[in-house]
């Protein structure tokens, strides 16, 4: 008996969550995608609906290219605070962690009021820049891509800079001495010994930040323009008012299934697995 | 469509099934030592709500008197929303009583067989408000709301805008970003016909095409709000000089301090409703509760605590004159507002959302 377990205690030990994710998340995706292919006019009713009405297609590319955006602004701002989180001193990294991590805890719904009041034509932002002369009219940063960039951005922050810093603190510092002891100036060991390393860690977090963006809801609702409509919005809008849910879940699966796709390119070629770990 | 989640939901239904079973034979078990004799002889009543401030005000205007007569508890319950009410009827695991909705959804949850029929046996409705589909088979109203358009007086330089051409018509006289809800049934379709020159009488069925048209020609002008809440903020602070929004909102930012005007002319009435699920546990307190709601008095006792009218007009013998004014359909919107056509926005809705979110690509 003992012998048994031994022998097959990782399994054991996974059983619990295995059951959980099988019964709570892989059971009802699948009855989502079944219901999908649900119907008045066939399998494909839900489906034929989306690619023949070009509105579903350029909502899906405006939520891919609006989170292809904030994942690239993610890694513009967040790979020097990376950086200095993990070369600081420890004074250094408590007040940049808790600065990344306060807006993590913050309601969304309060970030997306905050954003409101701030970025108005009134606010806080274009006061300043008018008082100081900067600008002669307020800048229109509200209701805009402006506005739901700096929203995503802060939001999707922490998933960047947490993978990226995790990637820098396990490279060997000997690397970059030998870099620098065979006559290379700062600059290029950056460039050609450091970043290199830690590019697996930039790819990581931006693929994270990428595939987070594509189910946000809330952000663009609020601080968007006219224009700005997420896929999630349509599918909300199906779930909860229209009920017609066999539309909702062609919808779901198309960007499930663009997800694991791109889930799949990131494992595959950007080495996305080290994020949890593995080599 | 009702019948779509039956061949793929067998086996999570069934675990579902059990595991409420359990908890339910947990909490008949541990109720009755809890509760008096009083509570356990009329049972109870599960009420389903939009929760916050409008909560408090039902269960001191309707629950507590309620129970005080008849002995029923009123248990409260949250997330009110259609997707979870179907997924409860659909799954045979109805937790509700009295839900309230919109009204749009006592047509919508009756097409999919979603409700039970009301029991006008223990329902009085002689005494409701007559209008089109105001009551139904399976619905009563709950209170009247409006929408229409509040105005940021501070950014008009006090000029006040008489109905919907100032929004559609005139931006120059008008300056100023035009506040919409992002959803196509807020008032805003109407709003665009009637300033287009549509009758008020001719308004149903919605010319979507004709009201986009009009929204196009101050395209540049419309902002969109997510929320009440939002809408109330933009107007609040001038973000937007004007806005098509709930009157109770509006109300709430005058009342606030801020520099927000009313227009009642052409302001579009609606209601929300009160229904019951297909299934629900305690049917007979539910007819019990809905007939009290009903009553002038309980009309009366919501419209003193809340903003909203009654759906009762005998409950103005209840209300201070002053209380009269501020509410929906009371005197000063007498003759100026139009009602809402629910039943052909439930038949219209997934269509006018796929138009409009068309139009904003476009």
């Amino acid at each position: 008996m003992s012998v048994l377990i031994r022998r097959h205690a990782s399994f054991l030990l996974l059983l619990p969550a295995i059951l959980l994710l099988a019964a709570f998340f892989i059971l009802p995706t699948l009855q989502l995608v079944g219901l999908s292919f649900e119907g008045d006019a066939g399998a494909m009713t839900h489906y034929s609906r989306i690619f023949d009405r070009p509105v579903y297609v350029q909502v899906l590319q405006r939520t891919f290219l609006t989170s292809a955006a904030t994942a690239v602004l993610c890694v513009l701002i967040g790979y020097p605070v990376a950086y200095r989180l993990v070369t600081g001193s420890n004074r250094t990294r408590l007040v940049l962690l808790a600065l990344i991590l306060v807006p993590f805890w913050t309601n969304l719904l309060v970030l997306c009021y905050g954003w409101l009041i701030v970025l108005n034509p009134q606010g806080a932002v274009n006061t300043l820049l008018l008082d100081i002369g900067l600008i002669n009219t307020p800048l229109p940063l509200s209701g805009g891509i402006v506005a739901v960039l700096i929203g995503m951005v802060q939001t999707m922050m922490p998933y960047l800079i947490l993978p990226v810093a995790a990637n820098m603190a396990r490279i060997d510092n000997r690397v970059l001495q030998a870099a620098r002891s065979l006559g290379a100036p700062p600059l290029q060991v950056f460039l050609r010994a450091y970043l290199p390393m830690t590019l697996p860690g930039v790819m990581a977090g931006a693929l994270l930040v990428f595939i987070m963006s594509i189910g946000f809801f809330i952000i663009p609702a609020i601080l968007g323009g006219t224009r700005d409509i997420f896929i999630a919005q349509l599918i909300e809008m199906n779930i909860n008012k229209v009920l017609n849910w066999g539309f909702a879940a062609a919808l779901s699966t198309i960007v499930l299934v663009t997800t694991l796709a791109l889930y799949a390119i990131g494992v595959r070629w950007f080495r996305l697995g080290s994020i949890w770990g593995q080599a | 469509m009702s019948d779509t989640l039956k061949p793929a939901t067998g086996l999570s239904r069934r675990t579902f099934l059990t595991t409420s079973a359990v908890a339910g034979l947990g909490l008949s078990l541990g109720f009755p030592a809890v509760h008096g004799a009083k509570a356990q002889n009329a049972g109870k009543v599960i009420y389903a709500t939009w929760g916050g401030s409008w909560e408090a005000a039902i269960k001191k205007a309707w629950f507590e008197p309620f129970t005080k007569a008849t002995g029923i508890e009123v248990v409260t319950a949250q997330d009110n929303n259609y997707g979870k009410f179907q997924s409860m009827v659909e799954s045979g695991s109805v937790e509700w009583d009295v839900v309230e909705t919109n009204p749009d959804f006592q047509y919508i949850g009756a097409e999919k067989g979603l409700l039970e029929p009301l029991d006008f046996s223990v329902i009085d409705k002689s005494k409701i408000m007559k209008g089109e589909g105001f009551v139904t088979e399976y619905s009563v109203p709950q209170v009247l709301w409006s929408r229409l358009m509040a105005y940021n007086t501070k950014a008009l330089g006090d000029k006040v805008p008489m109905d919907y051409t100032a929004i559609f018509n005139d931006v120059a006289g008008f300056p100023g970003k035009r506040a919409f809800q992002s959803e196509p049934n807020s008032g805003a379709f109407e709003a665009a016909l009637l300033a287009a020159g549509v009758a008020p009488d001719k308004l149903y069925p919605l010319d979507i095409d004709k009201a986009l048209e009009k929204w196009t020609e101050i395209k540049d002008h419309i902002s969109f709000y997510e929320t009440n809440a939002q809408a109330q903020q933009y107007i609040s602070d001038g973000q937007a000089s004007l806005s098509i929004m709930p009157d109770g909102r509006a109300m709430a930012a005058i009342k606030d301090g801020s520099p927000v005007g009313i227009q009642y002319n052409q302001s579009i009435m609606t209601w929300s409703s009160m229904v019951v699920p297909k299934g629900a546990p305690n049917k007979a307190n539910a007819m019990k509760f809905l007939a009290y709601t009903m009553t002038p008095e309980a009309q009366a006792a919501i419209a003193n605590e809340y903003t909203y009218g009654p759906v009762v007009p005998d409950a103005f013998k209840f209300i201070s004159p002053e209380r009269a004014k501020i509410l929906s359909g009371g005197p000063q919107q007498q003759g100026k507002f139009i009602m809402a056509n629910e039943e052909w926005w439930a038949k219209n809705l997934e269509e006018a959302t796929e138009r409009l979110t068309e139009w904003r690509l476009s």
